[in-house]
């Protein structure tokens, strides 16, 4: 039996970030890797804040609370929550997807042909504005907070 | 190759059930301003009094200990998805999976320690 052997990976770490002649949907893909890793970066020091300085009791929670207030960790705060907004959104984007639906219905290739990223953009865009609510409500929710 | 159709439908599944559980997370810890018009005033809830009630409950625990066990699985497989796609080599692969469950194991030990040890404060 033949074995296939794996194809070479020619584009290295730029492939990451190159779309080709790919549209939307792939700086979408690009966005919600950047988005995913920015999350468990987050993950990390949020785990750190609620484990060893949590653990230490009320004084040393307070201070730590105090020292995150800052308006710099509180802008950083609300980039993580857009980021949570668009991981999930997208996210469920992709699983309905994978899944099959929202695809648009299979039509015989007969001219003028009709574009099947078209037909998906529509439920894209439409998943887009809810990101962009979402990112609106937070951004109020930071602003009323006092940052 | 089976196993791996596994992994990524557990991805699939996580995820949705990370959708629940942060969402949880974040309306209680982002959006307990927009609540208040809702007719929820949680105070804040970033304060010592507010979380530690919070802790010495048995489901705010399990909620946040099964967060950490979703997250960590999704969060970690997501990386080890983009760090594989580096290398064709099985040798490497085997490698880096097991290096990145030791390490999901260990921050999952560490972590979930915190919200047990606070029931009884």
């Amino acid at each position: 039996m033949k074995v296939l052997e794996p194809r070479p990976n020619k584009l290295g770490i730029t492939g990451w970030f190159y779309a080709g002649n790919y549209k939307l949907e792939r700086y979408f893909y690009i966005l919600h890797r950047v988005t995913g890793l920015g999350i468990l970066l987050f993950l990390v020091f949020h785990l750190t804040a609620t484990t060893f300085f949590r653990i230490q009791g009320e004084a040393v929670w307070n201070n730590t609370m105090s020292f995150l207030s800052n308006p710099l960790f509180k802008a950083g705060e609300y980039l993580v929550a857009v980021a949570f907004a668009y991981h999930m959104l997208n996210g469920f984007r992709l699983i309905l997807q994978e899944l099959g639906f929202m695809m648009g219905k299979p039509v015989p290739p007969i001219y003028p042909f009709s574009d099947a990223l078209r037909k998906k953009r529509r439920w894209t865009m439409a998943f887009i504005g809810i990101i962009v609510i979402l990112c609106v409500i937070f951004f109020y929710d930071f602003i009323i907070g006092g940052w | 190759m089976k196993r791996y159709t596994y992994v990524w439908l557990w991805q699939l599944i996580t995820g949705v059930l990370i959708a629940v559980l942060l969402g949880i997370h974040m309306v209680i810890q982002h959006l307990d301003k927009i609540l208040v018009f809702f007719g929820v005033n949680l105070g804040d809830t970033t304060s010592w009094s507010s979380m530690i009630e919070r802790s010495r409950q048995v489901t705010w625990a399990g909620v946040y200990v099964a967060l950490l066990a979703v997250l960590l699985y999704h969060g970690l497989n997501g990386l080890r998805n983009v760090v594989l796609e580096l290398t064709t080599s099985q040798r490497t692969e085997r490698a880096i999976t097991w290096t990145i469950v030791a390490v999901g194991i260990l921050v999952f030990v560490w972590a979930s320690y915190v919200p047990i040890a606070l029931l009884n404060k």
